[in-house]
């Protein structure tokens, strides 16, 4: 598409290195949200154009815009509030204040320390983010526009226009603020716009300009220009405008019609001169955009319950500490002197106060329960994840659109291994929104020999090779094969004029004429075979029309009356002639006709009517006879429809003057019927549209994304459910189904759908409250019976899996609360399930019924403005890039290029983050429980005072040095590496590994209590062995050791035994493994011997320590002994109960480490190509389909979207073609 | 399950990680590639096989026990004689007020009578111990002030010393409690009519005489208030010293703890009656806190311990238990090594 890029494209043009920046803009996430309207300012704004001083007063704002967060003097105050935000930080602040009181048993330092350490990272992490934002800022700010400065376009940055300032922007170029149109090169003031960036619509829209403003084009004209608006303060309505141009003491009113939205781009337009009414964030597309709302990862929120049970357990430790100090505490220790001079905090008479006091002491003491460092460490490695390995992997490069992935937030990464629900928008997401001709038969003989994706899948399935006979058919293509936009076919027994040679070349004939004749497309551009471009409504008639073209028949002009088509081999070889057809009606496509007419005559006078249409009313109108012809096209149709091919039926019917001209009659009063007009012309329509004769079938490939029946069959085994969202019809969206291999035979379809005669009968009657009474007893019905057969198939062993089609209509209905809990019990039963004709608000509202009604977790992925909500409501909201606008994946959470990348992104990227999250949280968990319990042990020892085991040092620096590297290293690194935990490519080639993340199988409590009893034991014998050996332990020459010899000793231990355990609990194990856990304990050793010289109470006991063979044979057996439950544990589990991806991890341990995760797709083959083509042709799904799917959506498909926001459409299709195959003409002669 | 069906060029080059060399595109947005970025570090990859669970048990249980068997023989080497005399160091008629008793001005002096069960090799090391006493009390711990015992020009720092900081609002040096509750029982040692000489130099770890305690810090006010905690100190000697108080300030780990009194530098042999004046001046009745005396000579690894020993024995022992459990299992019911069937879709049939 030409209009492919949007934003993206502006900025890579100005420097490549910034493209990665401009999509950082989505953090601070500016979104369109749809179909929410903020309540309009009062009063109106008065502008005057052309006039910068008399703007001055209103001091309107300026046009450049800023996304920061922060800015200089803010970052600090602005960014430590955030910081505190956080529950953690708050609870260390809380800590950390308590420990300068006199009842904390720790120095400050223990806390403060720690705490500064970790807001310091995160203010770091918050200011790069900012950077980044506004250098994007400062791109666009800096976009140069030509404005009007005494009387010559003078070229300023964006950020200089003003409100009033009158602007030319040229063609392909964004408009930088709301602009008033005022004029354009264009006949009739009108130009064509993109709004791709606001919508995702490709298609081109018109807009007019006032006629009173159409001559102030030049900047000689346009200097005079004075006039004045007053219109509408400024609101986020894309849809709205209203306003007054009071010029020359004239009003004229002003409607969205002449005004061009910032973001949007100007099409097929010279240039265009217009005034600027509203700027910089008071643009409607600014004023729109709101910040993403900020979703965090289930995982997260385990966490938190996790994070609340330690505070349980704190609390608890605590308790005990406190009761057993009030017990403890008594004046017969008299060296503790506690008779005269002593505070509350000791006071033996009031043991009550001891306990409380006691019980903020043991606080203080035991918060290095609350892992702090967590939240940072996590939000580190989670960055870094998406920075480097999302954002960076190379097999999710897409080369054609030069896109990267690209995670715009980190919070959701472990979250994409676990999704169990995907839900897809269809157009431009499952299928390319291309519409490719592909295969045709024509008089009984099927042409074309392409094979389609659904067909590679079905023989991949079988155990095809099938890439290798993909590449083969290519290589085997004849030299002469076209393939060009919506033309992918090639058989050279009717390409080139060879068809001449075929058995009825007059079939040919009348088919290539039904397909250069019958359509309501226009031209633009050069008429010239290669540089023409066709505008059409749906693409599938731009194919059949470029098809036509490519045999031979070159429609290459249309006016109002008549249709040109340059017509070559038709009489002999290389003999080109341009024939001129009158087309006398055009009988329009609506979805209940399913088909659609025209009326031509030849210049010979031949009276034709050319019918396309669904394969089913097509044979309705059939003349009788020829029934052999009908019966291998109605095969061949199936043919095509199993193939997952669009089919169309075509047919002619010579008409006599006479019949015509009593026809004609009928057909002119109901178009100018004023009531039922379309009623009444669908019934003049069937008059004419009878005893037709076939001519063959045409065959669409809508064509999918490359990979996506694969990645759906994929995804389908790792256990996750795939629903299609979308607005198109109910058959395109079944036959999409099909393709994508969502739907098959063997499948037991439940449709739902509001096209039924019965629900037409009522509707017809219009009675609004009998109409969704009726509806809502059909839905309820229909979801009963749906449901008790599917319960009932679910009983029986192999029943078919289910799927169910439901459309937007009924949906409305079945999502009303008292039948919702019934659709969602049908749904879950199903294995897939397609919603059709849904509006935006409606695919939410379906996301967030299993989202919240299932509580499963969701992903939505699409691509264009009316998937925003969807992308929303979930869990994860994925956009594809690349393509279209922006604004689904200013909306998302990630972006990718293309559909296929989900298994990469959820099988490896989701799996590998998810695994290594879970490991990071519980290995956190338990080194500061085991750590802690160690001090918890040592209270009992100390009469519940809550003297400190650890030096304040040793204990702040445990979690942000000591142990703090490693973690972060598993939490990258763990499984990152090939074969190991199980390397990316056989994630993706035992899909079913991911289930695991789906059951969340790696974060239960199970899991949890497990490493808790694994810390409790491991504490118990740190504390009990070393102190037992410690205190009974003396050197050579008989000395003893004190408090803080025996402290760290046991902190040593702890230090060794807690990295080692890490070491344990990898899969893989990288050099940055050994450097980590070796430098970290390392760092403790050099910590200590300089550290021990240093303070007063640990001076030198390392020195001492170490002079003794006591601290050697601890500190080798204590970590052992630790260590010994969890090996034992690991080693039981491993064997006995071994995890799936362990199990996969052992059937590839002798695979060669150089394996790269592209190298296992190609497996050994031995066969010749050609053997295998041959092979795989044979094991391609022979069995024909009863599903023929037939293409064409309605030419109204795009206002459906528009329909939907309650926008009126604003023009028919046919008006937009019909006008802009006016403008190729010779200009009037009213300019110059 | 291929991905790169439409561009099997481009993506081969990704594999091979060949910089894209045909087609730099300008401001082409391919990320670069790199083993760390496309998670392909090289790694080794443990697999926890029955194999190497069965030799790590053998090997630790090869390391341990020889261990455990050297350090049980190196403990019972030691020579231990203990002696519990709270109780017996008072009169019979004052056993009911023993804190009376103890706070009494009486003459303290008792004897006691030890028997040596084996030979005793020089250098012999006297030990007090104590039993209930929480030198590790947070309350107790602080109360000292290393500035004040280190250097003499701060010898009125006393903060943390509460309450036993100033008398009469002068410093006490050394200040805090635990000094204040010096340990004071005395002991001097006879065999027979020979007394033995109690070497108490070098009984402080050398750290401590040299950094901590000031060569020209002198006691000053110490036990001069009303209540006394415990022995008093020569005020003549620098605090560097005096070893049993530098000894006593090294706060034990728990509040059972033995310190280091003396050293009798002659060998006793086996059967030697060592008769024992003892000083029972320190109060440990009032929290009712054992004290015992205990005689004991150091092997290699130094005292008599025998938890070490058992405790590395245990472990070996359990290892070779397990090693053969492991076994035995890996016999019974072997697994072989990556069986698709214990995959769990295909373990539970329909699972998909």
């Amino acid at each position: 598409m030409s209009g492919g890029g949007g934003w993206e494209r502006i900025r890579s043009t100005r420097g490549g290195r910034l493209s990665r920046e401009t999509s950082l803009t989505g953090r601070t996430a500016r979104t369109v949200r749809l179909g929410r309207v903020q309540p309009q300012a009062p009063g109106y704004r008065t502008i005057f154009c052309n006039d910068r001083e008399a703007n001055l007063p209103v001091r309107f704002k300026g046009n450049s815009i800023s996304t920061t967060k922060y800015n200089f003097l803010t970052f600090l105050p602005k960014g430590l509030f955030e910081q505190f935000r956080r529950v953690a930080n708050c609870y260390f602040l809380l800590i950390s204040i308590l420990s300068m009181t006199p009842i904390s048993p720790v120095n400050p330092v223990t806390n403060v320390v720690p705490l500064s350490l970790v807001l310091f990272v995160s203010l770091i992490k918050e200011a790069f983010e900012d950077w980044k934002r506004l250098q994007n800022d400062m791109v666009i700010n800096n976009n140069p526009v030509d404005v009007l400065h005494d009387q010559v376009w003078e070229t300023i940055p964006w950020k200089k226009l003003q409100v009033g300032d009158i602007v030319r922007i040229k063609q392909d170029g964004f408009f930088p603020a709301d602009l008033l149109f005022l004029a354009s090169t264009n006949a009739d003031g009108v130009c064509y716009i993109e709004t791709s960036n606001l919508d995702g619509e490709t298609n081109l829209k018109i807009r007019k300009a006032v006629e009173r403003t159409w001559d102030y084009l030049t900047p000689e004209k346009a200097v005079e220009f004075k006039g004045e608006v007053q219109c509408e303060q400024p609101n986020n309505s894309l849809y709205t405008f209203t306003g007054n141009l009071i010029i020359e003491n004239q009003t004229l009113p002003l409607s969205p019609n002449q005004l061009l939205l910032r973001g949007c781009s100007l099409r097929n337009t010279e240039y265009i001169v217009g005034a600027v009414i509203f700027t910089g964030h008071e643009t409607k597309v600014m004023m729109n955009s709101m910040n993403v709302p900020s979703k965090r990862s289930t995982l997260e929120r385990k966490l938190d319950k996790l994070i609340l049970a330690l505070f349980g357990t704190l609390f608890g430790m605590c308790l005990v500490g406190a009761i057993g100090s009030g017990i403890f505490i008594s004046s017969d220790y008299y060296y503790l002197e506690l008779q005269r001079g002593v505070g509350l905090e000791f006071n033996p008479s009031s043991r009550f106060s001891v306990a409380i006091l006691t019980l903020f002491t043991l606080i203080t003491l035991y918060s290095t329960i609350i892992p702090i460092s967590l939240y940072v460490s996590i939000e580190m490695i989670k960055f870094i994840q998406c920075a480097q390995f999302i954002n960076k992997d190379l097999h999710m490069y897409h080369v054609e659109t030069n896109t990267p992935a690209l995670a715009r937030t980190s919070n959701l990464n472990e979250e994409l291994g676990q999704v169990e629900y995907i839900f897809s928008d269809k157009t431009g997401t499952l299928t390319r929104n291309l519409m490719e001709f592909f295969k045709c038969s024509i008089g009984g003989e099927v042409y074309g020999t392409g094979f389609t994706e659904i067909e590679r899948g079905g023989a991949q399935r079988m155990g095809a090779k099938i890439q290798e006979v993909w590449v083969a058919s290519i290589a085997q293509r004849s030299p002469h094969a076209v393939h060009e936009k919506g033309f992918n076919f090639d058989d050279s027994r009717i390409m080139r004029g060879a068809w001449r040679n075929e058995s009825n070349p007059d079939v040919c004939k009348e088919f290539f004429r039904c397909l250069a004749i019958c359509h309501t497309v226009l031209t633009e551009g050069d008429e010239s075979p290669d540089k023409i471009t066709y505008q059409a409504a749906s693409p599938d008639e731009a194919a059949l029309v470029t098809a036509a073209k490519n045999f031979g028949f070159f429609f290459y002009r249309r006016t109002p009356t008549m249709i040109y088509v340059r017509e070559s081999h038709v009489e002999k070889m290389g003999n080109i002639t341009d024939v001129p057809y009158e087309i006398l009606n055009v009988l329009e496509f609506n979805s209940t006709r399913k088909r659609q007419s025209v009326v031509c005559r030849y210049a010979d006078g031949r009276l034709v009517l050319y019918c396309k249409g669904a394969d089913t009313v097509i044979y309705e109108r059939l003349a009788d006879g020829n029934n052999e012809l009908k019966k291998i096209t109605r095969e061949h149709l199936e043919q095509f429809g199993s193939a997952g091919l669009r089919t169309l039926c075509l047919a002619y019917k010579d008409l006599n003057p006479e019949t015509y001209e009593s026809w004609n009659e009928k057909f002119i009063q109901a178009k100018s019927s004023l009531r039922d007009r379309e009623k009444k012309l669908d019934e003049v329509a069937e008059l004419i549209e009878k005893d037709l004769i076939l001519i063959g079938a045409t065959a669409i490939e809508d064509k999918l994304q490359e990979g996506v029946p694969a990645c759906i069959e994929t995804l389908a085994k790792a256990g996750i459910k795939i629903w299609v969202l979308t607005g198109d019809k109910m058959e395109t969206a079944i036959n999409i189904a099909y393709a994508c291999n969502l739907i098959n035979n063997d499948m037991k379809q439940f449709i739902i759908s509001s096209e039924t005669d019965a629900i037409r009968e009522v509707e017809e009657k219009g009675d609004q409250v009998e109409i969704a009474r009726f509806m809502k007893e059909v839905v309820k019905e229909e979801l009963k019976r749906c449901l008790e057969e599917a319960q009932h198939s679910m009983c029986t062993v192999s029943g078919p899996k289910l799927t169910l089609v439901i459309d937007g209509k009924c949906l409305m209905y079945a999502l009303d609360p008292s039948l919702r809990v019934m659709l969602l019990n049908l749904s879950l039963n199903c294995s897939s399930v397609v919603c059709c004709r849904v509006s935006p608000l409606q695919k939410a509202q379906v996301t967030s019924l299993v989202k919240k009604g299932a509580r499963k977790i969701t992903l939505s992925i699409g691509d264009g403005a009316n998937d925003v909500s969807m992308i929303q409501a979930a869990h994860i909201g994925v956009g594809i890039s690349g393509m279209e606008g922006m604004q689904a994946v200013m909306a998302s959470d990630f972006a990718i290029a293309q559909f296929r990348f989900l298994t990469d992104l959820l099988l490896v990227h989701g799996r590998w983050s998810y695994l290594r999250i879970c490991k990071v949280i519980t290995y956190f968990f338990y080194k500061n429980l085991t750590f802690t319990l160690t001090q918890f042990w040592f209270t009992f020892h100390t009469g519940f005072s809550g003297q400190r085991f650890y030096d304040d040092w040793f204990q702040s620096l445990y979690n942000v040095i000591f142990t703090a590297l490693p973690v972060i290293i598993v939490g990258l690194f763990d499984k990152a590496s090939l074969y190991s935990d199980v390397s990316a490519a056989l994630s993706k080639k035992y899909p079913e590994l991911y289930k695991e993340g789906i059951k969340n199988m790696f974060f239960k409590w199970r899991v949890v209590w497990t490493w808790a009893f694994f810390s409790v034991y491991q504490s118990l014998v740190f504390y009990h062995f070393v102190t037992i050996s410690g205190t009974s332990g003396k050197n050579l020459s008989g000395r003893m050791f004190g408090l803080w010899d025996v402290s760290t000793m046991a902190f040593t231990c702890v230090v060794i035994t807690v990295n080692l355990r890490l070491l344990m609990m990898c899969n893989s194990i990288t050099r940055w493994h050994y450097i980590s856990v070796g430098g970290s304990i390392l760092a403790w050793f050099v910590f200590i011997l300089i550290y021990s010289l240093l303070r007063e109470n640990v001076y030198y006991v390392i020195y001492v320590l170490m002079g003794t063979f006591y601290f050697y044979l601890t500190i080798i057996l204590v970590p052992i002994v630790a260590l010994l439950g969890d090996f034992i544990y690991q080693g039981v589990e491993r064997w006995f109960f071994p995890y799936d991806y362990q199990v996969v991890q052992e059937m590839h341990r002798n695979d060669p480490e150089d394996n790269s995760r592209a190298g296992l797709l190609e497996i050994g083959n031995r066969l010749t190509p050609q053997e295998e083509r041959s092979y795989a042709i044979a094991q391609l799904p022979r069995e024909l389909s009863k599903h023929t799917g037939f293409a064409f959506d309605s030419p109204g498909y795009e206002s459906f979207f528009a329909a939907q926001l309650g926008v009126h459409a604003p023009q028919k299709a046919w008006d937009v073609a019909r006008r802009a195959s006016m403008r190729g003409k010779p200009k009037p002669s009213k300019k110059h | 399950m291929s991905n790169d069906n439409a561009a099997p060029s481009s993506s081969s080059a990704a594999a091979n990680g060949s910089a894209d060399s045909a087609a730099p595109r300008r401001n082409s947005k391919r990320p670069k590639y790199s083993k760390f970025t496309q998670q392909e570090l090289p790694a080794c990859k443990p697999i926890l096989t029955p194999g190497w669970v069965i030799s790590a048990f053998l090997l630790v249980s090869v390391i341990f026990v020889p261990i455990g068997v050297a350090s049980l023989f190196a403990s019972r080497d030691v020579v231990e004689v203990v002696d519990r005399y709270e109780t017996a160091c008072i009169p019979a008629q004052n056993r009911t007020n023993k804190v009376a008793y103890i706070q009494s001005s009486a003459n303290k002096i008792c004897v006691r009578t030890l028997t040596v069960p084996k030979r005793m090799k020089a250098p012999i090391y006297i030990y007090y111990e104590l039993d209930n006493f929480y030198q590790n009390h947070r309350r107790y711990v602080k109360s000292r002030n290393d500035m004040q015992l280190r250097s003499n020009s701060s010898q009125d720092d006393t903060s943390n010393c509460k309450p036993e900081d100033l008398i009469n609002g002068t410093a006490i040096v050394p200040c805090g409690l635990i000094a204040w509750s010096l340990f004071n029982d005395t002991y001097s040692f006879s065999r027979g009519n020979e007394s033995l000489n109690v070497n108490k130099k070098d009984i402080s770890w050398k750290s401590d005489r040299d950094h901590k305690f000031g060569d020209n810090v002198f006691p000053k006010n110490f036990q001069s208030g009303g209540l006394k905690g415990g022995g008093s100190l020569n005020e003549s000697k620098p605090l560097s010293e005096q070893e049993d108080l530098i000894v006593w300030m090294r706060t034990a780990a728990l509040p059972t703890f033995r310190k280091l009194y003396g050293r009798i530098e002659v060998d006793l042999n086996r059967g030697d009656t060592i008769n024992v004046t003892l000083g029972n001046h320190y109060n440990t009745y009032s929290f009712n806190g054992k004290k015992r005396l205990v005689l004991s000579t150091t092997s290699w690894l130094g005292g008599k311990n025998d938890f070490l020993g058992i405790a590395y024995l245990t472990v070996g022992g359990l290892c070779l238990f397990l090693a053969v459990c492991f076994i035995i299992v890996y016999l019974v019911k072997p697994r072989r090594l990556g069986d698709p069937s214990y995959l769990s879709w295909n373990r539970s049939p329909g699972g998909r």
